[in-house]
């Protein structure tokens, strides 16, 4: 696969996919991504199981999350990753609809290091999804263990 | 009352000392000389009818007769008198020689006589006395028990509980006014019924067992159900006494009852309301919860498909941008700048409800600080316009700071707004100190104000008296301020004309410091 796989994309909406790839596109940041389409396949990703068995055992630089997710949702996703000792300096960036004080708040507590509200507007969202895969793809040094570029 | 009682009973016996100690003596004195004459009169009498001399025999029996008489009434001194008076006038005139004290050997058993006579007779009245005075002073302490006995009667007759007393077998035999008048049986109807019988009595648990536990502690309380003689059902809060003899056999119980008929049916009502109360508050909660997951699934995916809206919309213009003409350019715009619009509203109605769900945390606000750090804000987003802002004297007020920050924010940006069109808008805050209990506030502009025939629809949500050409905004700012004003307790309402300006109210409750609060509660 071509696919390095360095900013892992949780979200279950193919249109949402489609657009936060076409804006991290822009930056040729679009074949980092790795999808995965509700919780339990990114803790698949993460943990090398299941369709994921044969990659490379190494971290994604980034992991965007939305919260709303089938199966597993983003907050349980969020709270296996942080307090999994091998995962836990994964940088997570909360990427949802939700202005909701009460997801912040948990989010926050469980360890997010970023928490981003997708705006309506499409210019506005296209440049925080640039700014977040450039700034944790390209300008933030990830922490060891990570997929190198 | 006892006292006199006692006083009385003490007087008199003082009363008979005294007089015995007059008399006493002169009754010795008196019977022996009674004796002595009468000796005489006989003795002359027989010597002259009879020529015999049988003086000493008649005059014996005569004196021992006085001597017990003097025994019996008077007591030992004056017996002892009465033997030597009955002694020398018995040797004098009776025993030979005559008419001398001289005495012969023979003469001793005639005195002895006397002395034990006297002696036999005044212990006897002794015993008497003795007898006398102690059954005096058992009626005297029955007749100060029976005047305790009848004021404790009657004490027990004034209470207002009802108090009645009945034997073993249920027999009344005591029945006071209170239970007069609870019941409706006078006293003479009511003694020697069966209590439970008459009352027809209702118990909480079986009699037996009732009866068992009084034997065991001699008390009982409970509540019962009697009827009055008016068949009325009453409800009483009863405690039984049970009375014990000298053996420590029962012999009475005591009852006292107090109706609480009323204070069950309130406790009743009180009991219901309370049971509607929390079953109030439990719906709400759950309306309340179910508002908040509407509200979140509001926040997740009514955004989403609005966000698709706008994204695809640019997306298309980008990748037809050559094929479109100006028209379809200027719908594609609409498109997005609706969707945009439809966002806002959103997040307005959000926050708007969570206002409604949040906590009002209370403190004491200065609302004049509140007041410069909004000017502060909304002079920045005013973009360097000139406004003369007048702030007069604001009170320290109770309320959660975030939200009348909200409320003051939200009516200077208004103000801010609405005077745009004015080459000098100009904008007091100021407060009137309405009443005692009110701090009034108001934000005064002399900006586009309103019609007053739609006063009514100023605080509405997303109701709007401008058009969204004139000046921007969902309609959301003016709901919330209502919505925190009344959550605080207090009341907004406006005044303006068209061109003339406008005034926004509100009031909310003052600060009290504790000491007033005392004082005014007293």
């Amino acid at each position: 696969m071509s696919i390095l796989g360095r900013i892992l994309l949780v979200e279950d909406d193919p249109r949402d996919v489609e657009l936060t790839l076409t804006a991290l596109d822009d930056y040729k940041l679009a074949n980092e991504v790795v999808v995965a389409r509700d919780g339990q396949e990114a803790l698949d990703f993460l943990n090398c199981r299941g369709r994921f068995l044969d990659r490379p055992h190494e971290n994604p630089a980034v992991m965007l999350l939305d919260l709303k997710l089938p199966k597993v949702d983003g907050l349980e996703v969020l709270q296996q990753v942080k307090s999994d000792d091998r995962l836990k300096m994964i940088p997570v960036v909360v990427l949802t609809s939700s202005h909701e004080e009460q997801d912040m708040l948990r989010s926050y507590k469980f360890g997010v290091n970023a928490y981003v509200v997708k705006p309506v507007d499409f210019h506005e969202f296209v440049n925080a999804i640039k700014e977040l895969g450039v700034f944790w793809a390209v300008i933030n040094e990830p922490p060891p263990g990570s997929i190198k570029r | 009352m006892d006292l006199s009682a006692y006083n009385f009973g003490f007087d008199r016996e003082h009363a008979g000392s005294v007089r015995s100690t007059a008399l006493r003596y002169g009754l010795s004195v008196v019977c022996v000389a009674i004796a002595l004459g009468l000796a005489l009169i006989i003795t002359l009498g027989l010597s002259l009818i009879l020529q015999n001399d049988a003086s000493r025999d008649t005059a014996l029996p005569l004196f021992t007769f006085s001597i017990a008489i003097t025994a019996w009434y008077a007591g030992i001194g004056p017996s002892v008198v009465a033997v030597v008076l009955s002694t020398l006038a018995f040797t004098y005139f009776f025993e030979p020689p005559l008419y001398t004290f001289y005495l012969y050997s023979n003469d001793i058993p005639d005195i002895v006589l006397f002395v034990a006579w006297g002696a036999i007779v005044s212990s006897f009245a002794a015993v008497r006395r003795g007898v006398e005075n102690s059954l005096r002073q058992a009626r005297d302490r029955l007749q100060l028990e029976v005047e305790q006995r009848a004021q404790q009667a009657r004490i027990l007759d004034q209470t207002h509980d009802a108090i009645f007393v009945r034997e073993m077998n249920g027999a009344i035999t005591f029945w006071n006014r209170g239970a007069e008048e609870r019941y409706g049986w006078r006293r003479d109807e009511a003694l020697g019924n069966i209590t439970h019988t008459l009352l027809q009595t209702r118990f909480p648990e079986p009699l037996a067992a009732i009866n068992q536990q009084i034997l065991l502690t001699d008390r009982w309380e409970g509540e019962l159900v009697h009827t009055t003689r008016d068949g009325i059902s009453i409800i009483v809060a009863t405690r039984w006494a049970l009375q014990r003899d000298d053996r420590r056999r029962p012999i009475a119980i005591i009852e006292t009852n107090n109706d609480i008929t009323v204070r069950k049916s309130r406790e009743g009502e009180v009991l219901k309301l309370n049971q509607e109360l929390a079953i109030r508050a439990g719906e709400l909660e759950v309306s309340n919860k179910e508002l908040e997951s509407f509200a979140y699934s509001v926040s997740h995916d009514l955004r989403a498909p609005l966000r698709h809206v706008a994204g695809y919309s640019e997306l298309l213009q980008r990748h037809a941008s050559t094929l479109f003409d100006e028209k379809s350019h200027r719908y594609i715009q609409t498109i997005v700048e609706s969707s945009q619009r439809m966002g806002n509203l959103i997040d307005d109605l959000l926050s708007f409800s969570r206002i409604g769900r949040a906590e009002t945390k209370k403190m004491q606000v200065s609302l004049e600080q509140l007041v410069r750090e909004a000017v502060a804000e909304v002079n920045q987003d005013a973009g360097g316009r000139d406004i003369a802002w007048k702030i007069g004297a604001l009170p320290v007020c109770s309320g959660d700071r975030a939200m009348l920050k909200l409320v003051i924010a939200n009516l200077l940006s208004n103000a801010v707004k609405f005077t745009r069109m004015q080459p000098l808008a100009k904008i007091e805050i100021g407060c009137v100190d309405a009443s005692q209990d009110d701090v009034e506030m108001f934000v005064k502009d002399n900006g586009a104000g309103f019609d007053m025939q739609y006063a009514n629809k100023l605080f509405g949500v997303f109701q709007r008296l401008h058009r969204t050409e004139e000046f921007e905004g969902t309609g959301i700012g003016l709901a919330t301020v209502q919505r925190i004003i009344n959550r605080h307790g207090g009341k907004v309402w406006a005044e303006g004309a068209v061109d003339q300006g406008a005034t926004f109210y509100f009031s909310l409750p003052k600060v009290h410091s504790a000491a007033e609060r005392t004082a005014n509660s007293s």
